[in-house]
């Protein structure tokens, strides 16, 4: 019998990468950082980036075709978890709509929306250093197409000093240019429901292939997958459902899953 | 109790001299605070007063920074007098006052003090320190009967007279005859004398803090750009944070005025700034009350940065139009919890400021059927700054205030939330009519291929606005992802072919 006792079974896996002690660091491994993260409320996420979610008090950049959007997805689990004070979105390119994201957990009363009124590139980078600076903010999200990397070095300083969650999105166009983000994510559509998400820079091994995340609210996704075998059926006459309603005052008809064409 | 007298002058003033001979001497330096109470010495505030005075009015910066000490101060001559004998319970005896006083960096210039058991004694004091070596300044105080007579105010008109007879100091003055004193010299002298002694009450005007700040600045040159003026405006900003902290009251609108040079033709110019009257004004409003007057510089700065000047400039003004008393903030026990950074009305005023006010917006709900009147993005305003008030930190007091009216009416809103997850995250300021092929689906970059739908919005107005009916369509884009596009019903109905629109985007 040997004296040492045998491992609990209840001990952690201490080969899994993120059990780690937090000063011994496996090449193999994500580093882990000192600093604080933020679940991004997708298990398959969360286990690819380091600390397992988005970094507080750090630049995070995420990259995405001109035209297309898939921010919200990604960050409104988040953002919905960090905190009370307000969300300050620098110079988005359309309104936010504010009933879909407090029905997904961003309170209405948080967003705070600034932006230059002739939309100056360099009013926005100002804007998000202000808003870094400001004690009772919990979040920025800055639109700067054509933010250079120096400025965006000092935007990630102002985060870093102030503790805050920063995320700046840019056309996929700036991957090839050098970033001083500690995170950089592509944002690629995958097909209507799916995201596919390229980790182009990380604190640890590179990530060879993309992520699928689902990302959308369980109430779309079920609609959608109701819609599935019509979406796939290709082309169909919109005008064969329209069905005749006797509505008298204001009144929305509930939305219902489009029938396969007959 | 015996009155206790403080007299207090800012070290420049007695070097400028009233009684001409003090600029023969080197400046004094700074006494260390042990011999505070030893003898009339002088306190050097810290080097960064020996500049320029930042100070618009630097005796009553003086003045109302003392009235902390004291509420009996009074200004007389050149100098502050203060009795503080009713306030040493206060700050834990005589000496814990008077250090308090002489802090380093506490107090606006650098000054010098003297004391005694009379005003009269300690202005004496103090005058007869502006003559003394550097040398003498451990040695204990003057006794009064040693005091020269040239440091009695009443007694300067008789200084020849009573020089001639051989009277130089308080004493020897005390021993004459008093009949004959009152009779040569007149009853004032006397009654000075006694004053001094405390022998007699002495009454003063006492200071009062002003109702409302108001202080005129004169430049030291005349001034062609609005930029510039930040520099003469910081002086009274520094002027006005000790008058705003003696009355503990945060400012909540203030007026800079400036007098245009009324030899130059376009001094009667006419914008937003300026009246044509040949002066300038500038309102400057915050939405919480503040004393800082950094806030209030960089506020200011944002503001000039938009003025023309008309013409040169060589006078400022500066007044609150309103105040409000300053409520206690309570900070958290915990240091994990204090945030570094600037408060978010800080945040808010400086990018309006600078962007205009349009440029900070905040979103309202409302319970409407039509997606566009769902949400109002206000500028900010009178709202804007209720919900910076009232905290976005606090969730409860934050989700009372919505327009969901959340918790009264929590089965409802658990409905209208389920359908309102089903709603895009982007709207489009203005829809976007969206070009058709031959079948009449709609196109947008490459063919939409209608997911689910359709959900009918049927407006039958009787309120204002048009009619509306809408068939509201989730439809997939091959470039750009989930799209949430709609048809006018009515155009179908009459059949001119439908029109389709694009309203959002599922991001």
């Amino acid at each position: 019998m040997s004296a040492l006792p045998a491992p609990s079974p209840d001990l952690p896996d201490r080969t899994a990468p993120g059990l780690l002690r937090a000063d011994v660091w496996r090449a193999d491994a994500l580093a882990a950082p000192r600093a604080q993260t933020l679940s991004s409320g997708d298990a398959a996420l969360d286990a690819q980036l380091p600390g397992g979610g988005w970094p507080v008090g750090a630049l995070t950049e995420l990259l995405q075709a001109p035209g297309v959007h898939n921010e919200w997805r990604l960050l409104l689990p988040a953002l919905a978890r960090s905190g009370a004070g307000p969300v300050v979105l620098v110079a988005p390119p359309y309104m936010p709509f504010a009933p879909a994201l407090q029905a997904q957990g961003l309170q209405a009363q948080r967003l705070l929306w600034l932006g230059a009124p002739d939309g100056q590139g360099t009013a926005a980078l100002w804007l998000s250093e202000q808003a870094l600076r400001c004690a009772a903010v919990d979040a920025v999200l800055a639109w700067l197409p054509q933010a250079r990397a120096e400025q965006l070095r000092r935007l990630q300083w102002a985060a870093a000093e102030h503790h805050k969650l920063l995320f700046v999105l840019r056309p996929s166009a700036a991957q090839a240019q050098a970033s001083p983000a500690v995170l950089r994510l592509l944002l690629d559509l995958d097909d209507g429901a799916a995201l596919a998400v390229h980790i182009l820079k990380r604190r640890g091994p590179p990530l060879t292939g993309p992520l699928h995340l689902a990302a959308r609210p369980a109430a779309l996704l079920r609609v959608l997958a109701s819609a599935k075998p019509a979406w796939s059926a290709g082309k169909s006459d919109p005008s064969l459902h329209v069905a005749p309603t006797q509505t008298t005052s204001a009144h929305i008809a509930v939305l219902q899953p489009r029938r396969a064409a007959s | 109790m015996k009155p206790y007298w403080l007299a207090v002058c800012p070290q420049d003033a007695h070097h400028a001299g009233r009684d001409g001979g003090a600029s023969r001497y080197a400046p004094l330096p700074a006494s260390p605070l042990a011999s505070a109470l030893g003898g009339a010495i002088s306190s050097d505030a810290g080097t960064e007063f020996s500049g320029a005075a930042p100070w618009a009015d630097p005796m009553a910066a003086l003045a109302w920074w003392s009235l902390q000490f004291t509420p009996w101060v009074a200004q007389v001559q050149q100098a502050l007098v203060l009795e503080i004998s009713a306030s040493e319970r206060l700050f834990g005896g005589r000496m814990a006052l008077v250090q308090a006083l002489l802090q380093p960096d506490h107090a606006p210039l650098p000054m010098q003090y003297a004391h005694g058991d009379s005003a009269l004694l300690a202005l004496a004091r103090l005058a007869c320190d502006a003559l003394q070596q550097v040398g003498e300044l451990a040695q204990p105080p003057l006794p009064p009967d040693a005091l020269p007579l040239h440091t009695l105010a009443s007694a300067q008109a008789h200084l020849p007279t009573l020089e001639r007879l051989g009277c130089t100091t308080w004493g020897e003055l005390r021993a004459l005859p008093r009949g004959g004193v009152a009779r040569r010299f007149g009853a004032p002298l006397l009654a000075a004398l006694d004053q001094a002694y405390g022998a007699a009450p002495e009454t003063y005007t006492w200071l009062r803090l002003p109702e409302v700040f108001d202080a005129p600045l004169e430049l030291a040159a005349q001034v062609e750009s609005a930029a510039a003026l930040l520099f003469g405006a910081r002086r009274l900003l520094a002027q006005l944070q000790l008058w705003l902290r003696a009355r503990q009251h945060g400012v909540l609108v203030l007026e800079l005025r400036w007098q245009l040079d009324a030899r130059r033709a376009n001094a009667h110019h006419r914008d937003t700034w300026h009246q044509g009257d040949g002066y300038g004004r500038l309102h400057l409003r915050t939405a919480e009350p503040t004393q800082d007057p950094r806030h209030l510089e960089r506020l200011l700065a944002e503001h000039l940065a938009q003025v023309t000047l008309p013409a040169p400039v060589l006078y400022l003004r500066l007044r609150t139009l309103e105040t409000c008393a300053l409520r206690g903030q309570s900070l958290s026990l915990l240091p994990d919890e204090l945030r570094s950074g600037d408060s978010l009305h800080h945040l808010l005023e400086r990018v309006a400021a600078r962007l205009g006010p349009e440029s900070v917006r905040t979103v309202y709900l409302q319970d409407e059927h039509r997606p566009e009147c769902m949400q109002t993005w206000q500028a900010l305003g009178a709202q804007a700054s209720a919900m910076v008030s009232t905290g976005v930190g606090q969730p409860s007091s934050a989700a009372a205030q919505t327009g969901m009216a959340l918790g009264a009416r929590a089965i409802a809103q658990a409905s209208t939330m389920a359908s309102q997850s089903l709603y895009p995250t982007w709207l489009l300021p203005q829809v976007r009519s969206l070009p058709c092929d031959a079948d009449g689906l709609p196109q947008w970059d490459g063919p939409l291929a209608l997911l689910a739908g359709p959900q009918r919005l049927e407006l039958q107005a009787w309120d204002t606005g048009p009619q509306v009916q809408r068939d509201y369509y989730i439809a997939h884009s091959a470039g750009q992802g989930l799209l949430w596009v709609y048809r006018e019903r009515l155009g179908a109905a009459l059949g001119q072919g439908a029109a389709w629109y694009l309203h959002g985007l599922f991001a």
